[in-house]
């Protein structure tokens, strides 16, 4: 079942044509990443695919309806995370996700945080300011945050991006988990090509606004004719 | 999508939350408005022994009332912006939060805290001044209502400023009572105003409001036409700063700015 479809997005910022016709798609149950070098167009694309931009041209339908139209009915299925966006400092992770839960109108708001709290191993910091966390912690209570309402699809923008190799793994691997056990979507951008490779069905390489190669990791590879995704990425990136 | 409760007190817990984890700011919420009604007090009393009797009643109901103004006005404001400074914005604007919603809850935060500190106020201008001020009769329901209604017209305004010009807006939100606050008559009669700032003046609810508590405090009765002209202006304002605030998260959008709130 398709969760997500993207068509041919376009977005310019004054002389700058940011996203140049991207269309995807993201299947239930599948995990696609979206890859490029900085100001590729991938945050744009992710932002549009919440509302929080709007396509110049384009079209986006989530769980078959029309986003323009359905834009606040389908944020409460869709949820997201980003390295770059902060949660109210003051607040401790256990009220944060009290707050969260209520926004997204989860049926048993307590219940859900102590299960997220359990899963993602917040517990030992769960009464601390949020400001006080490590990077790491600020990450998995972003990640506890955006599995709050269960999405049917899970915007994560580089979810890894300041944790160490330990956290990041275990954070990839209770996603892949989620995933499979849930059914649910992701779409993913990270810089970490070897992430990208163990979690993501399908990688699309974006540049310069326009998706420039698509496929499986290995096949990209092979198209280009290298050993891995990383190399993949800087043939693109500097071509 | 219908307005949900549930959402509304999702933003008034955040608000609660934040409170809890900031005592310097409860402090504050009492702190600045005391210090206002003990300089107006003691001024007040200045003139009281010059034999301007009507000047207690006066100044302390006018310090008083303005609270409802410029207090709901800036929690309104600064509700919004501690969002943009913890790069929360964005959690909220990807959530089925609506604006309506998010407005709704911040009003009632606002609500919450300037009804606590007006009561600590009103106790305070009774047992230091002997002011009490329910000597304003059944007008001062409908005198807190429409300044309240004022303040969230400007809590509004700011909002859709910051909205459409970014983070460098935010002084407005502070600013904007203050900026109002010579035209609202809060302190002297319209009348000793120079010709054109009257005019002004006639433009803005609270004057209206400030006019009829002295005449009230003076002996007559409420003016219907005051308080009806206060009320249109009110729903005129309160129109034209929803429409300014979606207009401009339109224009965020499209811009690109409300994704780069987190910046």
């Amino acid at each position: 079942m398709e969760v997500l479809r993207a068509n041919k997005l376009t977005k310019v910022f004054g002389a700058v044509r940011a996203v140049d016709g991207v269309s995807l798609s993201v299947a239930a149950g599948e995990a696609v990443a979206l890859l490029g070098p900085n100001g590729a167009g991938k945050t744009t694309t992710l932002h549009m695919l919440l509302g929080l931009v709007t396509p110049d041209s384009g079209s986006i339908t989530i769980f078959g309806k029309d986003f323009a139209r359905h834009r606040r009915e389908l944020l409460g299925r869709v949820n997201f995370a980003a390295s770059y966006v902060g949660l109210p400092g003051q607040l401790h992770p256990i009220e944060i996700l009290n707050v969260f839960a209520r926004l997204y109108g989860v049926a048993r708001p307590a219940r859900r945080v102590r299960e997220l709290i359990e899963l993602l191993e917040l517990g030992s910091f769960a009464r601390r300011p949020f400001r006080t966390l490590s990077s790491g912690q600020q990450t998995r209570v972003q990640i506890a945050k955006a599995l709050l309402n269960d999405p049917g699809l899970l915007i994560l923008d580089e979810p890894t991006a300041n944790l160490d190799p330990d956290v990041a793994d275990r954070i990839r691997t209770l996603l892949l988990e989620l995933a499979a056990a849930s059914g649910r979507a992701m779409l993913i951008t990270s810089h970490n090509m070897a992430e990208v490779a163990r979690m993501c069905d399908r990688i699309h390489f974006i540049a310069e606004g326009r998706i420039v190669a698509s496929g499986g990791a290995v096949e990209l590879a092979s198209s280009y004719g290298v050993a891995d995704l990383e190399e993949v990425f800087l043939k693109v990136a500097r071509t | 999508m219908n307005v949900s409760l549930s959402r509304i007190g999702a933003v008034m817990l955040r608000d609660f939350y934040s409170l809890r984890h900031n005592p310097p700011y409860l402090v504050e919420i009492l702190f600045w408005p005391t210090l206002e009604l003990v300089t107006w007090g003691c001024v007040s009393l200045f003139l009281a022994t010059r034999n301007f009797p009507a000047a207690v009643a006066g100044l302390l109901g006018a310090v008083l009332l303005w609270q409802m103004t410029s207090r709901p006005q800036g929690d309104l404001a600064r509700c919004f912006l501690e969002d943009v400074w913890a790069r929360n914005l964005v959690n909220l604007y990807v959530s089925p939060l609506s604006t309506a919603e998010h407005l709704a809850g911040m009003v009632l935060c606002g609500l919450a805290r300037v009804m606590a500190s007006t009561a600590m106020l009103a106790l305070l201008a009774w047992a230091l001044y002997g002011f009490g001020v329910f000597t304003l009769g059944p007008a001062l329901l409908p005198y807190v209502v429409t300044l309240l209604a004022m303040a969230w017209a400007l809590g509004v305004f700011a909002i859709g400023l910051v909205v459409r010009f970014g983070g460098s807006a935010q002084a407005f939100a502070w600013l904007l009572a203050f900026a109002v606050q010579p035209f609202a008559a809060v302190f002297y009669p319209v009348s000793v105003l120079p010709g054109a700032v009257q005019a002004m003046a006639q433009a803005v609810p609270a004057s209206y409001i400030f006019e009829d508590m002295r005449a009230v405090l003076a002996g007559t009765q409420p003016s219907g036409g005051r308080l009806a002209m206060a009320v249109l202006l009110d729903l005129v304002y309160l129109g034209a700063a929803m429409a300014f605030l979606y207009r401009g998260l339109r224009h965020a959008r499209a811009s690109g700015r409300l994704s780069r709130f987190y910046q």
